[in-house]
């Protein structure tokens, strides 16, 4: 299975690469002259959309914007994250409880309520999406490394370095994160799918890039009004899936290889 | 601990973050830089100092901030939300139209959910790499991983258009009316009237975009029912209790279900979120007059009180459920009463 998903994800990165080299149109020239054509009409292998843009070209660039959101919403979200957890965990007391009441706070909120009053706060585009979606990803990062810091900032390694008279920054830098790191490459993993699947939920709902540009999940809201040519949705709506599915593959492998005791199953 | 103890410590807590509720959509509500005023006046009004002028005033926008959060505050503990900029109509009113519809929505969903994920989460687990888990793991990942607005899409265009099977957007088809309102879920309230033909077409219009949202949290609840009941079945009280000469399905039930339940209830409790996060999707391609579609209008007109006054209803629906869990915790597991 994590192969199968390695591969998959694999193939996605190269299409997005490589995405002039494969596409057979231009993902932004309008014809109306072809539009709504069905599968396989006029050189449309996937049919085109009400503006005659080739379905199949669209869906290839999709892939250029789709994984580097997906990778820098989980990227900053969990860097924040960490950082918070960290600090809380190490800080203790007062900071603690007040760092963790605000995590609280932000996991309150649904996450799409959320993203979508800060991305139609911000304005609609990209970057704000990203950054709304950054907004509510990263206090399980936070949840995550407070209490395993708090774990092990007990042992006695930790002891030792303060022994050894190490300032408090670099214990929790070089001899405390380090050892926390692993859960919450695994909860990165883990989560992609779900970051992806956001981002696209987000662009379906309008809040995302402008409805010109080849993005999977506007491309399935533009399909809403011309139902009945199923290709305009289904052929993105399955890109989303297939890049998602394959994401929750290689989260679950990777999982199962840091937790030997779920791996027995 | 009694009953009691644990109850109102548990409600205390929930109070500090209800606030933190208030004051934080307030400040997403503030903090940004976007102009309500450009977002709902007219755009030919955009020159008339005087409408500006008057636009501000009404909506306390000429007043510091803190002064707004508190006037809020204060109003929000006499039940007034502010009025929608959007519909013209009081936030709560709004709220109250629109929320049976979202309740009656996720309500069925997550019945769906709860049902499809713990009988298949079982029957996994308990016959382990049989046909049927190798069939509940596989849905597991495509529950999950799939886009529900993709699956609400396939759904409607297989079952409703091309079969026929069940209704399209909306409630009740166009021609028949709301069954008379009493809690304003209308398969509920078609039932108390006796329209059992209501309540049909009420049902078929509700059992896609019931299915599609709760197949979301099915497979979640699903994958931990399966892994919950797998690591409880291994333990050696499963093992005293058969060795006793139990019956088998008396073991499941009674012996490892009840005690793989606390990792279950706290996924469901958890999944509220989830529920919401595709009632916002869902109710946009059904057509679904319910606070999800809400939501949306009034982050995308900017309309501050009502995307206020939503934020902070769904956030304590959440805070509330998970209070409710934390309450169902102290009957699942004795050892909180002891502690």
């Amino acid at each position: 299975m994590v192969v199968v998903g390695f591969l998959v994800v694999a193939g996605w990165v190269l299409v997005a690469l490589l995405a002039p080299n494969f596409a057979t149109h231009d993902p932004l020239s309008q014809d109306v002259s072809h539009r709504l054509d069905e599968p396989g009409e006029n050189g449309h292998i996937w049919g085109a959309d009400a503006l005659g843009r080739d379905i199949q070209t669209r869906v290839l660039y999709g892939a250029r914007i789709t994984i580097p959101a997906g990778l820098a919403v989980i990227l900053l979200g969990s860097t924040i994250g960490v950082l918070m957890g960290a600090t809380a965990g190490w800080l203790g007391g007062l900071w603690d409880e007040l760092l963790m009441r605000i995590t609280e706070l932000f996991m309150a909120f649904p996450t799409i309520i959320l993203a979508m009053a800060i991305t139609a706060a911000l304005g609609r585009d990209i970057r704000n999406a990203i950054i709304a979606l950054v907004i509510v990803w990263w206090p399980s990062y936070a949840r995550l490394i407070r209490g395993i810091v708090l774990e092990i900032k007990h042992n006695e390694y930790v002891d030792a370095a303060h022994c050894a008279g190490a300032t408090g920054v670099w214990i929790l830098f070089r001899t405390i994160l380090p050892n926390a790191i692993a859960p919450a490459i695994v909860l990165m993993t883990l989560d992609i799918g779900n970051a992806i699947l956001t981002f696209a939920g987000l662009s379906f709902l309008g809040l995302g890039p402008p409805p010109t540009s080849p993005e999977w999940g506007s491309m399935v809201n533009a399909g809403l009004d011309n139902f009945s040519q199923w290709w305009m949705w289904l052929f993105p709506g399955m890109a989303i899936a297939s890049l998602v599915m394959a994401f929750n593959f290689i989260g679950d492998g990777i999982r199962d290889i840091f937790d030997p005791r779920l791996r027995r199953d | 601990m009694p009953l009691q103890v644990f109850f109102l410590r548990r409600l205390l807590l929930t109070i500090p973050l209800l606030v933190g509720i208030t004051l934080f959509s307030f400040i997403i509500a503030n903090a940004v830089p976007s102009d309500p005023v450009s977002a709902n006046i007219p755009q030919n009004a955009f020159d008339n100092e005087e409408i500006i002028a008057a636009f501000r005033a009404k909506w306390g926008l000429d007043k510091p901030p803190h002064e707004q959060y508190l006037t809020y505050l204060g109003n929000l503990l006499r039940g007034d939300l502010g009025v929608s900029i959007k519909t013209s109509k009081p936030v709560l009113e709004d709220i109250r139209q629109f929320l049976p519809a979202t309740v009656e929505l996720a309500g069925f969903a997550i019945l769906i959910g709860m049902a499809l994920g713990i009988g298949t989460g079982i029957v996994s687990a308990v016959w382990r790499n049989s046909i049927a888990d190798y069939l509940t793991r596989g849905y597991v990942v495509i529950g999950v991983s799939f886009p529900i607005f993709v699956l609400a899409l396939i759904g409607l265009n297989v079952l409703h258009v091309q079969w026929g099977i069940v209704a399209g957007p909306g409630r009740l088809d166009f021609i028949i009316r709301d069954p008379p309102a009493v809690t304003g879920l209308f398969m509920v309230d078609a039932a108390i009237a006796g329209q059992w033909d209501k309540f049909a077409n009420a049902f078929s219009h509700i059992i896609l975009p019931a299915f599609v949202l709760g197949s979301f949290v099915a497979g979640i609840i699903a994958r931990i029912t399966r892994s919950s009941m797998l690591e409880v079945l291994g333990m050696d009280y499963i093992r005293t209790a058969r060795s006793h000469g139990l019956r088998e399905r008396r073991v499941v039930i009674r012996h490892a279900l009840s005690n793989a339940m606390i990792p279950i209830v706290t996924v469901i409790g958890l999944s509220t979120a989830n529920l919401m996060t595709g009632a916002v999707l869902i109710e946009s391609i059904f057509a679904w007059p319910g606070i999800g579609r809400y939501a949306f209008r009034a982050a995308t007109s900017q309309d501050f009180p009502a995307i206020m006054g939503v934020s902070i209803l769904i956030a304590s629906i959440y805070v509330m459920v998970n209070f409710l869990v934390d309450i169902l915790y102290y009957f699942l597991d004795p050892r909180i009463r002891v502690a």
